[in-house]
């Protein structure tokens, strides 16, 4: 599950960078970065749960938000934008990797085979 | 209905026309930690770029690092993709580093369409490393020590996954020749796990060695 901790530390850091870029009194990117740090928590975190175990997938969708929100929100894009597109890029790497990735699918390690 | 386990023997199978599984960590560690390096490097050259420190070390072409980051082509690129390229260049190389590092070690079956991502992130990485030097070159004007560092790197990371990435197509080829399956083709390439894979497996790895 070393992709869904990464995705998980990764979120950490989206939720403290308006500290880091000195952006925290501006209100939309103080929550939206919290927010998306949430949702990127809550999709994880059901990745844990067998029944949800795809819900990371769901973050390629917020990764791509993030990506178009840091190129377009405003041009150039401000330091704390350019965070958004490098995460963004990052996110989509990361949560295209399977649960238990070092190890064969579920179907290898069971025998389950369709005729 | 197959309800075989395979064997430990067989996750680590040798792959024709290859006397190595391709997909063995002894292969895919030292991709990933050359690509861990030429991350690195790519950090100190976006921490120029974005001027948080004052200098490149470059102890063979002096200026000419900074001329080549500094450079309009560099800031045009900078103006299409809202980041500098050397932080384009970190995520590409820890894409590599994360795609080599994920699957097991028979993944070139396991997980084809993981194997068919990481060759895509790796194979035009080395492509776009041999464009930059020759912008470097025909454009610039001017050399970049680390940057020729990195491209050398990303040719050598292009070598070293070919093999694993040539595996795994053979393997979805040799689907499609046998089975001419759409659904079949599509079920290996995510895959899926079926008695006909399987099989098709089997002859790739019972093929004679070259």
């Amino acid at each position: 599950m070393w992709g869904r901790v990464v995705e998980i530390m990764t979120a950490v850091w989206l939720a403290v960078s308006p500290f880091v870029f000195g952006v925290q009194d501006n209100g939309t990117l103080l929550w939206a970065d919290i927010g998306i740090a949430s949702l990127i928590w809550l999709f994880s975190g059901l990745s844990y749960w067998r029944p949800t175990r795809h819900a990371h997938l769901l973050i390629l969708l917020v990764s791509a938000g993030l990506v178009l929100w840091g190129r377009f929100a405003e041009i150039p894009p401000t330091p704390a934008h350019q965070n958004h597109i490098v995460v963004g890029l990052f996110l989509m790497m990361i949560a295209v990797i399977p649960n238990q990735a070092s190890l064969p699918p579920q179907a290898w390690r069971h025998g389950e085979s369709q005729a | 209905m197959s309800n075989q386990i395979l064997s430990t023997q067989d996750i680590h199978a040798n792959v024709p026309p290859y006397r190595y599984n391709p997909s063995a960590w002894s292969q895919r560690i030292p991709i990933c930690v050359l690509a861990l390096v030429a991350a690195l490097i790519s950090v100190h050259l976006s921490l120029f770029q974005w001027g948080l420190i004052d200098s490149v070390y470059d102890p063979v072409f002096g200026d000419g690092s900074e001329n080549v980051l500094k450079s309009d082509t560099a800031t045009t690129m900078y103006g299409l993709l809202g980041i500098h390229d050397a932080s384009l260049g970190v995520l590409a190389y820890l894409g590599d580093a994360i795609l080599g590092f994920a699957g097991s070690t028979r993944r070139w079956q396991y997980r084809p369409w993981l194997v068919i991502l990481f060759g895509i992130d790796v194979i035009p990485l080395g492509v776009v490393s041999v464009v930059l030097v020759l912008c470097q070159a025909f454009l610039v004007g001017s050399w970049c020590f680390l940057c020729l560092v990195t491209a050398a790197i990303s040719l050598l990371l292009v070598y070293w996954a070919w093999d694993e990435v040539r595996v795994s197509l053979t393997y979805l080829w040799l689907i499609w020749k046998e089975h001419h399956d759409k659904r079949l083709l599509w079920d290996a390439f995510w895959g899926r796990r079926n008695e006909r894979l399987d099989a098709t497996a089997e002859r790739l790895l019972s093929r004679e060695v070259d």
